[in-house]
């Protein structure tokens, strides 16, 4: 574990830390930007939080890819990597950068074994949300999951663009997009993990599973 | 007919010597299911009598099928049809490998890529989904399976999976293998590849796989399955007393227990005890590594992977720093044989400072990554066996030149020095001298070395035939039931079917009254107290070759499926034999039930037959092909076949269980070869006039 990381877990850490924190490795400091409020210049759009998130372990995923085809079968009534909604296998093989200089040592199955899975977090101010230009996505009453209206989405893709972490995904088939919804509450990817290593958690939990994963 | 789900409905065809990419539909072959069967119709179709693997008349299949990539169970695998280039006769033959190669091709849409002709200079073959291109590989020519596919990926990008040969298939080397990931490879066909000048395949897909079926009846019918599946080998009992569970067996697979962990991951993962419904934690049931590799494996378990779409898990990710000294990567995956057959290379490891425990992970681990790298393939551990009859009766120093047999280091073999593998996998993938013979396989090592009659039936050799591969999983199985399915391949017999039922650690009466309801009250027998042939023992031995090939073309995998029996015991441990129809019948849409699926294996496997008939140029498979090596009867010579303790067979016995099986598959019962009568029931009258034709033709 890096210090600034260490650091990090040793304060008392807001939600908007912890997607600083989580997205780090994964953005640059401008796509960063996406996550303040303000930075958009689309209508103030206010979120209730999400009832929680659905987090990944990455010391106990085994890149069965079980999470992403339950996912696409149970939402979309086809197996797909690139609708699944939870992303696991766009890291699989060499991380999230792909293949390195140093590739034998750097993550992925080919690697030193480390999985790096993408999951929607489901933010408090939703890039992918305010940069809609349709208004298309929306928060669901139940689950507080941000939410694709088919309707009224158009592909244009801007929320692919905007989400730090690539979540939203245009189906190449129906050119819609799709993204984590929870299941509605059911959470189909963490029902079906064989070894556990997604969970669905509250927001106060999300950041003391990290907590707990990186403090070794 | 046209296919609503499941299928992806178009076959890719790629023409080397004329660079030509085409398309055909795959309705044409949707009665042979997909993988192994598309293969073996193409085979039929296209592939001239007596071709040489090598030839540029050969084809080379890569299929997959209506299951691989829909997210059911195990559906990862990716089956390879070719003529074996090991094999005397060069008899076809399939190889399969795990990981995510397969689903991939599904996603870019595609049930099998047929490879045929032979490039002009090294290529690979570049598939983004209907993008399809031939690219230049003389970068990757000459380097191993990890940078080519690691210099593909970064070509293709970062979701793209590879497919590729090492030196050893590059130099047209018998034993070579296709490898796929960190750790997946389909043994044989390596050579074959490297004789059309292709060094791999890389494919990239964003398409999908429909259910033609209700989505939720989907999802409920996998969790269904993931309720009863067992360890890997469907073991369905833990290898240590539990609590929960009223069996045990020390053999099992099941090795999650307290204290047990995946010792080498960012934080110790205790593997823990798992209940069988605690589906959250089927991946920590196999800890493969202790298996494998003995109780030190534990410490370096970084995580279990396999393949996709599998709960299970029964490839070890290691990390074994110790082989940085060597210049080899620490970072080690591989499951079963990867990890036995150096063993059979190297009698036992020494590394300073480290126990013998230790020295053996690490030796293991660096002969299963040597060997990976250059694509050398073991022949089920062949490779090793004949290494040593070769030393051990004077044939190497006699048949080596003086200057190459003082070359080779085998003082490193006495001292257990890890780095000959270095040195002895080298040579054999870049076909360095004479000691490379023994990568040609097994009957071409006798025949150009002069082995006698005691190699074949040296019972330590484990020959099964005198076509030159091993035992895998033979009469130690059922006795003459895994006696036959052996003979009828054109290699080692990749049939789990039986093994995993008779080997899934529920005691003998249990096993038995499962028997008794699929193939009657004689099936199966107490391990090792075997009875001669019957009717019963002749329909369990069908059924298990026809699911092996059934799983082979669906595509699940043969080590898990199928789900015969269960760790439930409100099930009264029965497991569903008809899951396999089901998933067919939802995903595609085409209601079949099991029988029905069971016909079309059996129309895949009797095509197999016929097959072997036409290329060996043989009217009487019994006698030209199905023969044993002799061992088999000989061996405990103190012992009667058929009393306790031996696996002994019977020679008349194993006749009387050839015919018997020969009458349930509606061969002949003298040749052995399929009658006119049953391929007209299977649909495959032209192979009848083909084999009547060539004068093979018998009933
Ligand atoms: S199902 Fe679980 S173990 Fe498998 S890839 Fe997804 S997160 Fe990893
Ligand atoms: S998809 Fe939207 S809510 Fe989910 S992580 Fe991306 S920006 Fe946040
Ligand atoms: S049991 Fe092993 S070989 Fe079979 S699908 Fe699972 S990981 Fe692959």
């Amino acid at each position: 574990m890096s210090e600034t990381q260490s650091q990090l877990l040793n304060q008392k850490i807001t939600r908007r830390d912890f997607l600083k924190y989580t997205g780090i490795s994964a953005i640059g400091a401008t796509t960063m930007s996406w996550l303040l409020p303000g930075c958009t210049s689309k209508d103030i759009k206010v979120f209730e939080t999400a009832d929680g998130m659905i987090i990944h372990e990455s010391a106990r995923c085994t890149g069965c890819l079980v999470c992403e085809a339950t996912c696409s079968v149970g939402n979309d009534g086809k197996a797909s990597q690139v609708t699944a909604r939870i992303k696991v296998s766009q890291n699989f093989a060499y991380g999230p950068k792909g293949v390195r200089g140093d590739w034998v040592n750097g993550p992925g199955e080919m690697g030193n074994f480390t999985l790096v899975a993408d999951t929607c977090r489901q933010c408090e101010q939703p890039a992918c949300a305010l940069a809609c230009p349709e208004n298309a996505i929306f928060e669901h009453e139940g689950t507080g999951a941000r939410e694709v209206d088919p309707e009224k989405c158009v592909g244009c893709g801007t929320c692919v663009r905007a989400c730090p972490w690539g979540i939203p995904t245009l189906d190449p088939e129906t050119n819609v997009s799709t993204k984590c919804i929870l299941c509605h509450g059911y959470t189909a990817c963490v029902k079906d993990c064989p070894t556990g290593a997604l969970q669905y958690v509250s927001w106060e939990d999300a950041i003391q599973k990290y907590k707990e994963h990186f403090q070794v | 007919m046209a296919l609503k789900g499941g299928w992806a409905g178009t076959i890719l065809r790629v023409d080397l010597s004329t660079e030509q990419i085409t398309r055909e539909s795959t309705e044409k072959y949707s009665r042979y299911i997909g993988g192994m069967g598309i293969g073996y119709k193409v085979m039929w179709d296209e592939v001239p009598q007596g071709t040489h693997p090598f030839a540029e008349e050969n084809r080379i299949i890569f299929g997959v099928g209506p299951l691989t990539g829909t997210g059911a169970m195990c559906s990862g695998r990716t089956n390879i049809t070719s003529l074996l280039p090991s094999n005397p006769f060069h008899g076809v033959s399939d190889s399969h490998m795990g990981g995510h190669f397969a689903v991939e091709m599904k996603y870019a849409g595609y049930d099998a890529v047929i490879i045929q002709g032979k490039a002009k200079r090294p290529v690979w073959l570049r598939i983004v989904d209907q993008d399809v291109t031939l690219e230049d590989a003389s970068v990757f020519w000459g380097d191993g399976t990890f940078n080519t596919i690691a210099g593909i990926t970064a070509i293709m990008g970062k979701s793209s999976q590879v497919a590729a040969i090492g030196q050893a298939g590059e130099h047209q080397v018998n034993l070579s293998v296709i490898r796929t990931g960190a750790s997946h490879s389909a043994g044989g066909h390596g050579g074959v590849m490297g004789s059309k000048n292709l060094k791999a395949i890389g494919v990239m897909g964003t398409g999908s796989v429909k259910i033609a079926g209700d989505r939720n009846a989907w999802h409920k019918l996998n969790k269904d399955t993931f309720a009863i599946v067992g360890a890997n080998n469907q073991h369905v009992v833990p290898s240590t007393p539990q609590a929960w569970a009223e069996y045990h067996d020390p053999s099992s697979r099941w090795t999650s227990q307290k204290g047990l962990f995946w010792g080498a991951a960012p934080y110790p993962i205790e593997t823990g005890e798992v209940r069988p419904e605690e589906v959250n934690k089927i991946g920590y049931r196999t800890m493969k590594a202790i298996k494998d590799l003995g109780p030190a494996g534990e410490k370096y378990t970084v995580r279990m992977g396999g393949c996709a779409s599998c709960p299970v898990r029964c490839h070890s990710h290691l990390h074994v720093p110790e082989l940085e000294a060597y210049g080899v990567s620490p970072n080690v995956a591989n499951t079963c044989m990867g990890f036995f057959s150096p063993n059979g290379v190297m009698k036992g490891y020494k590394v300073a400072g480290k126990t013998n425990d230790e020295a053996n992970v690490i030796g293991r681990s660096m002969g299963a990554q040597i060997a990976d790298d250059y694509g050398v393939w073991c022949n089920y551990g062949q490779l090793g066996r004949d290494f040593f009859w070769a030393i051990d009766h004077g044939y190497l120093e006699k048949v080596l030149p003086r200057d190459e047999y003082n070359s080779l280091p085998l003082d490193k073999i006495e001292k257990g020095d890890i780095s000959f593998f270095q040195d002895f996998y080298r040579r054999i993938a870049f076909k360095e001298g004479e000691l490379a013979t023994l990568g040609e396989g097994a009957w071409y090592v006798a025949k150009k070395w002069g082995f006698g009659e005691d190699y074949w039936s040296y019972k330590g050799n484990k020959l099964w035939t005198k076509l030159g591969y091993p035992v895998h999983h033979s009469n130690e199985s059922d006795g003459v039931v895994g006696g036959v399915i052996s003979s009828m391949f054109n290699r080692d017999a990749q049939c789990h079917t039986h093994q995993n039922f008779l080997f899934s650690g529920l005691p003998t009466n249990i096993l038995k009254e499962v028997a008794a309801e699929h193939w009657g009250a004689e099936a199966i027998d107490e391990v090792a107290n075997y009875t001669p042939a019957n009717q019963a023992k002749a329909k369990f031995t069908k059924w298990s070759i026809v699911r092996n090939v059934l799983h082979d073309s669906l595509t699940l995998c043969n080590w898990m499926w199928p789900m015969t029996v269960s760790p439930l015991k409100d099930r009264n441990y029965r497991g569903d034999t008809g899951l396999e129809a089901k998933f067919f019948s939802m995903a595609t849409g085409f209601k079949v039930s099991e029988a029905e699926l069971d016909e079309s294996a059996e129309r895949i496997f009797t095509l197999h037959r016929a097959l072997t008939a036409k290329q060996m140029k043989s009217s009487n498979l019994r006698r030209d092909h199905d023969q044993l090596t002799g061992w088999q009867f000989d061996m405990d010579p103190d012992k009667e076949p058929f009393t306790k303790g031996t696996i002994k067979l019977d020679r008349d016995d194993y006749d009387t269980a050839l015919t018997l099986f020969y009458r349930e598959m509606g061969w002949d019962e003298e040749t052995g070869i399929p009658t006119r009568a049953q391929l007209t029931r299977l649909n495959l009258e032209d192979v009848a006039d083909e084999l009547e034709r060539l004068g093979l033709l018998t009933a």
